[in-house]
């Protein structure tokens, strides 16, 4: 009798656990959506990393991603091929086959060559573009070498995007409340008016080992995802710039597009959600030297102006 | 009277107050141009900006070096997209063994000339001390390249890194971050052909074979 009970209890823990979780999930998982994660600072190998992979993957049941963008230090220390197995393979093997698709920008800490390194969809190519779907295009650029070449072709192809989402993915974050880096102004100075120009839309970086959702500057959204390996607890000071912030604990974050609404899910690596909301486009916007980037509007996030120390939810 | 006397009696502390701010604030001197007498004979018999002639023959030592790079990658195993991260890791090296053996007499100042590096000093200088533009914090390119020095150094030194050895010839350490090079800092050096890169390694500057992973040569003390 105690055991067909305990029996009983088992199953409805099986089948309630799952729904439980499903609850968490804020996105719409609309058919026909773009939907995408993005993870930073990743390949150390270390269980840290397996524990976020090992939450990514268990996430897709409930909101099938397509694609996964990797904002650099994707293979940390030596690069032989047992480190990009240990550092990227093994971690991601479920997503990876299950034909899940990782497009990474190079950080600091990463070998240029890893560009010829196919699961990175890099073409060969220190930066580069894709569309995935009609109406959204990703931007893929070094920040570490931001040259009059690099500049120029970014110039071009957010020109020749009409009015697709362009959304800009790179390392070093133009904006930071991070202790150990801050904003990095240099390479802001260099690519803001680019932005600008062209209404780029979202911007994702790393690099700093936190969470940050950044106030909207110049009608651009800025997040800054790099602690999906590596953490640097507390280390977010109060700045004018955070409009949420988790550095406690391992992220990674889920983007679904859907028409004119970015929505966005932080989860940490036991399943918690750290931030959610939307970004909303306004209108179209032609291209223009003369105007601000096509204004986003941040609905749906909790604002905050504390440091994320005293954040936990 | 009293109040003339507490005026200047305010007026000295201030300036007082004022010396140890300025005399840190102070700039370092631009360096001197520093140009060789053949350079200036030749230049004289051209007509010429002495100046142009040194960058002139900076590209020509480029142009020497990526012959040896294209002779040595002829039958290298291509770098190209593939599955099989040691391919890549066998590609680098290879082509890497292939110009040392090519170069293994080459020493530092081959390329960068001393008055080579003079000059890269004097293209750097007005960069590195300018402060950021309006709307940043103002913070100089020469500070923001300190502060990722001792990040990096702490990064390395946290996951085992070796330290870059400044040597001709040299791999650069594949556990070692790679310092980001100031946009502003290469827009005012000389381009280079895809295959080579600057990056900023403490002081110094050097040119690494992004393809070889190699230091091909290097300017001591470039930022000043």
């Amino acid at each position: 009798m105690m055991r067909r009970s305990l029996l009983f209890v088992l199953m409805l823990l099986t089948l309630a656990v799952p729904a439980l979780l499903a609850q968490n999930l804020t996105l719409p998982v609309k058919n026909g959506s773009v939907k995408f994660a993005v993870i930073g600072d990743t390949g150390t190998g270390d269980r840290h990393q397996l524990a976020v992979a090992k939450e990514l993957a268990a996430t897709r049941a409930r909101f099938p991603f397509e694609f996964v963008v990797m904002v650099g230090d994707n293979i940390y220390g030596g690069n032989s091929a047992k480190d990009y197995d240990k550092k990227f393979a093994t971690p991601y093997k479920p997503l990876l086959d299950d034909g899940v698709k990782f497009y990474a920008a190079l950080g600091n800490h990463d070998d240029p060559s890893e560009r010829f390194y196919k699961p990175f969809n890099m073409n060969g190519e220190r930066y580069y573009s894709f569309k995935p779907a009609d109406g959204v295009r990703f931007f893929a650029m070094d920040s570490n070498y931001i040259d009059d070449a690099q500049l120029k072709w970014l110039d071009e192809q957010l020109g020749s995007s009409g009015s697709d989402w362009k959304i800009c993915f790179f390392h070093h974050p133009p904006y930071s409340s991070g202790e150990t880096h801050g904003s990095n102004e240099t390479i802001r100075t260099q690519l803001e008016p680019i932005f600008v120009k062209h209404g780029v839309n979202v911007v994702l970086t790393g690099h700093e080992h936190f969470y940050e959702r950044i106030k909207p500057q110049k009608g651009i959204a800025y997040f800054i995802t790099g602690s999906s390996a590596k953490l640097r607890e507390g280390n977010i000071t109060q700045t004018q710039l955070t409009a949420k912030g988790f550095d406690t604990g391992y992220t990674f974050m889920l983007v679904e597009i859907v028409g004119d609404d970015m929505y966005y899910q932080v989860v940490t690596d036991d399943g918690k959600t750290v931030d959610s909301g939307k970004v909303h486009r306004v209108g179209k916007v032609e291209p223009t030297p003369n105007r601000t980037a096509q204004p986003v509007v941040a609905t749906g996030g909790s604002e905050r102006k504390t440091p994320s120390k005293a954040i936990k939810q | 009277m009293n109040v003339i006397r507490l005026f200047v009696v305010a007026g000295i502390a201030c300036a007082l107050n004022a010396l140890p701010a300025a005399a840190q604030t102070a700039a370092p001197k631009p360096p001197t141009p520093k140009i060789s007498t053949a350079t200036k004979q030749k230049a004289a018999e051209k007509n010429a900006n002495p100046d142009a002639l040194v960058l002139a023959d900076f590209q020509k030592r480029i142009d020497a070096y990526m012959a040896i790079h294209k002779e040595a990658a002829k039958d290298a195993p291509p770098l190209k997209e593939t599955n099989n991260p040691a391919e890549i890791k066998t590609a680098q090296e290879t082509l890497g063994a292939r110009i040392r053996a090519a170069r293994a007499t080459a020493k530092a100042g081959d390329i960068m000339t001393p008055e080579i590096q003079n000059k890269f000093r004097r293209l750097m200088y007005p960069v590195v001390t300018a402060p950021a533009p309006r709307g940043t914090t103002g913070r100089t390119v020469k500070a923001d390249v300190k502060e990722e020095l001792k990040e990096n150094s702490e990064e390395r030194k946290e996951e085992g890194g070796k330290p870059v050895a400044l040597k001709v010839n040299a791999t650069y350490p594949s556990d070692t971050p790679l310092p980001t090079t100031p946009p502003q800092v290469l827009m005012n050096l000389p381009k280079l052909p895809e295959q080579l890169e600057y990056r900023i390694v403490g002081k110094n500057l050097i040119i690494r074979d992004v393809e070889a992973n190699i230091i091909v040569d290097f300017v001591p003390n470039a930022i000043q």
